[in-house]
């Protein structure tokens, strides 16, 4: 039984272009209000089994999670500033281990938002639910993190199918348990070329959006393919390139802005001179023309214009581009074991997402 | 077109069929609508619920469907209507049907809220912030001050090579220039001083107490009476304490500012641009405090302030045509050589090196010395 999806495009435009602008004026403190806009377009056009799924979260539990969370992270940073500096002079590796208390608050904080994100998702009148520890998962995530380091990345289908289980087997879907089947080696049997390739692409620049896009292809593949609700069973057909044409469109987007923007500032440039009054060449003196305060303003609109388009662009592809395309590859086998669930389950606080936020986790695609 | 087959009324306008969720269990059930005094659903005869009109509410739904849940209900209870004329039918029904809705109303308050927190963290930024750094600065311990000074020489000493220069007579004449500003301003003797080789025509303090005068000055300056101003002028930053006070004063409305402009990507030039602006007037005061300190060193020693402004003259030139006031983050130096030269006096003490010793000073950078 495929999954369908039936948001309009032109619709979700105007929506990241409208909360875009507000986000400009209200200094970015709307974010928690498009986020929450954004994710409640996706989900409620998610269609599986003929019935559309709904997110039940707000800004405003954003909001709260994040203001929690920044009571919490600013003395951790400025206890962090003070032992630090501490530290750092007995040994250079002294700072590590509060290094490792920022990576375990970061994971922690990963844990939490999907609790959020799940126990927000409703389908059928049922919600999803998490239980389980933040901390545990944090820890576990710590010391996969460890052998990361060690064997250079190598270990990471093991470590995300580790993770993953963890996750699964304290996910729910009413009284309907998940579970998570995917296997590390599976992973790195379809994704295992794409290691050597990583660090040729860090200097080939043009080669890595190539490799990005068939990780992240390959990654999603596997992923939905080892979820498990009951008897409920994913499968993803996505194939390895499915992804590649959107990182390279937002790539073109952003290069056909920034010609739009240096043509801008030529424009406001030569406005600004002719009406100076002063002779061209003399204007064009670094010292001068880099201090006149008309010019000043006028590429700093600009440059916040470019900004929010920048966001528009990625939000449109990179979001709800990319959400269709896993959607359309995504098969879901005997769903009939969903067809009687009982509802369980409380809901979670957002103090996950505010973590996430003020420490700048990456979130995936809606966070799962 | 079902109608409710017993409970509809003659009187109730066209019921339709939706497709029900109770809220307790997945089950998708098919029922007949019917709209009495409020909304009954009905399933295979029997009454699933009845809800008022008055407490239904909006659920988001997928483009072309109603959506709609019950304040009586369990939260999570959805009605689902497809059909166009009965969802229409309902909507007319529902006075209150979009108050749970985040929407223009909503967006208002945000937007005044955010101005609001913005207007406010720009107040602590111009008042809290210098106000805090100002009551702060004092309570930091010595000890902390120089592990900070610590890390700061680590990295001014890779930017500028780093090479000290310090032939012996040069480095004799530079301690006893240091010296006598020291006395006769009352700082201690914990006070570090070295000549760096850069050709960078510049001198600057770092917290702890440590005094950096770099060889491109020197070579700039025409007679001792113009380095121990400035030298006297750093050793009032260090009086002042303003590496520390700025240190915290950059920390807090980087991280105020930074708050401020969260998540729009590409905020680091705007947080930039603006931290300079407000942090320059910042700067600009605590310049003009170390000038004070200068001008009344030099005092005290019978020395004019005056060459101090000459030579910081003859380094920068006229900055008043190519700078922009608000933006700098020192006063022009033609007001400052204006203000020294007000200050001007003869000379009443002892001139503060004898010529020769000038000569070293001024040759500190050369390996051999040869005067």
């Amino acid at each position: 039984m495929p999954v369908s999806f039936s948001g309009d495009r032109g619709e979700f435009f105007g929506l990241v272009t409208r909360g875009a602008a507000l986000e400009l004026i209200t200094v970015g403190f709307y974010r928690f209000w498009l986020t929450t806009d954004i994710r409640r377009h996706l989900w409620s056009n998610t269609h599986i089994d003929g019935d559309a799924a709904e997110y039940t979260g707000r800004g405003k539990e954003l909001l709260i999670g994040f203001l929690i969370a920044l009571a919490i992270i600013v003395p951790v940073y400025v206890a962090y500033f003070v032992a630090s500096l501490e530290a750092e002079r007995y040994k250079a590796f002294a700072s590590f281990p509060l290094l490792a208390f920022f990576y375990l608050f970061g994971q922690f904080a990963i844990y939490r938002a999907r609790r959020y994100r799940l126990t927000r998702t409703v389908w059928r009148g049922v919600r999803f639910w998490m239980s389980g520890s933040g901390w545990a998962y944090a820890g576990q995530a710590a010391l996969w993190g460890l052998l990361m380091i060690l064997t250079l990345g190598l270990i990471l289908p093991w470590r995300e199918a580790a993770l993953e289980r963890y996750k699964m087997r304290h996910s729910y879907y009413g009284d309907l348990q998940g579970s998570f089947e995917g296997r590390g080696w599976d992973f790195f049997k379809r994704g295992w070329w794409l290691w050597p390739l990583a660090p040729i692409a860090l200097y080939v620049t043009p080669l890595a959006p190539f490799v990005y896009a068939a990780f992240k292809a390959v990654e999603w593949r596997w992923w939905l393919s080892g979820i498990r609700f009951g008897d409920v069973r994913l499968e993803s057909t996505m194939r390895r390139g499915a992804l590649i044409g959107l990182y390279w469109k937002v790539i073109g987007w952003v290069l056909v802005l920034a010609v739009v923007f240096a043509a801008y500032l030529a424009l406001c440039s030569g406005l600004v001179a002719s009406m100076s009054g002063m002779p061209i060449g003399q204007f064009f003196a670094p010292q001068v023309f880099l201090k006149s305060i008309p010019l000043l303003i006028l590429a700093g609109l600009g440059y916040l214009v470019f900004a929010l388009a920048i966001n528009v662009v990625m939000r449109v592809y990179l979001l709800r581009d990319l959400w269709v395309r896993v959607l359309a590859s995504t098969i879901v086998h005997d769903i009939e074991a969903a067809a009687n669930v009982s509802a369980r389950g409380e809901m979670a606080n957002a103090l996950g997402e505010g973590f996430a936020d003020g420490l700048d986790v990456g979130l995936d695609v809606g966070g799962f | 077109m079902d109608s409710g087959p017993q409970n509809a009324s003659p009187s109730a306008g066209a019921g339709g069929s939706a497709i029900y969720f109770d809220g307790t269990s997945s089950r998708r059930r098919l029922v007949t609508l019917a709209f009495n005094d409020g909304l009954a659903l009905h399933e295979d005869g029997h009454t699933l619920a009845a809800w008022s009109f008055a407490d239904i509410r909006r659920a988001d739904s997928p483009s072309g469907a109603l959506r709609v849940t019950c304040l009586t209900a369990p939260a999570l209870a959805r009605l689902e209507i497809r059909d166009a004329a009965v969802a229409a039918e309902l909507i007319s029904r529902c006075a209150r049907l979009d108050e749970n809705i985040p929407g223009r109303h909503g967006t208002a308050r945000i937007v005044g809220w955010s101005l609001g927190a913005t207007v406010s963290i720009v107040a602590v930024v111009l008042f809290g912030v210098p106000l805090a750094a100002d009551r702060l600065a004092p309570l930091v311990p010595q000890a902390l001050e120089r592990r900070l000074g610590d890390v700061a020489e680590g990295q001014v000493k890779t930017l500028f090579g780093g090479k000290t220069c310090n032939n012996a007579s040069g480095q004799a004449a530079f301690t006893k220039l240091v010296d006598a500003i020291r006395k006769s301003t009352g700082l201690d003797t914990s006070i570090q001083s070295e000549v760096l080789a850069t050709p960078v025509p510049n001198a600057f303090a770092l917290p702890g107490g440590r005094v950096y005068l770099f060889s491109g000055l020197l070579a700039k300056a025409e007679n001792a009476d113009e380095i121990a101003g400035i030298l006297a002028h750093e050793l009032g930053h260090l009086r002042h304490r303003d590496g520390t006070r700025n240190l915290i004063y950059n920390g807090g409305t980087s991280f105020l500012i930074g708050l401020l402009f969260g998540d729009i990507t590409g905020s680091g030039a705007l947080i930039f641009a603006s931290r300079s602006l407000v942090t320059a007037s910042y700067s600009r005061e605590a310049e003009q405090n170390a000038d004070t300190f200068a001008i009344d060193a030099m005092r005290r020693l019978g020395r004019s302030p005056k060459p101090m402004g000459e030579l910081m003259f003859r380094v920068t030139g006229k900055e008043g045509d190519r700078s922009l006031s608000v933006l700098s983050n020192h006063p022009l130096t033609e007001d400052r050589l204006a203000r020294m030269s007000q200050e001007d006096r003869p000379p009443s003490g002892p001139p503060l090196l004898t010529p020769s010793e000038w000569a070293s000073l001024k040759a500190i950078c050369s390996s051999d010395s040869k005067i």
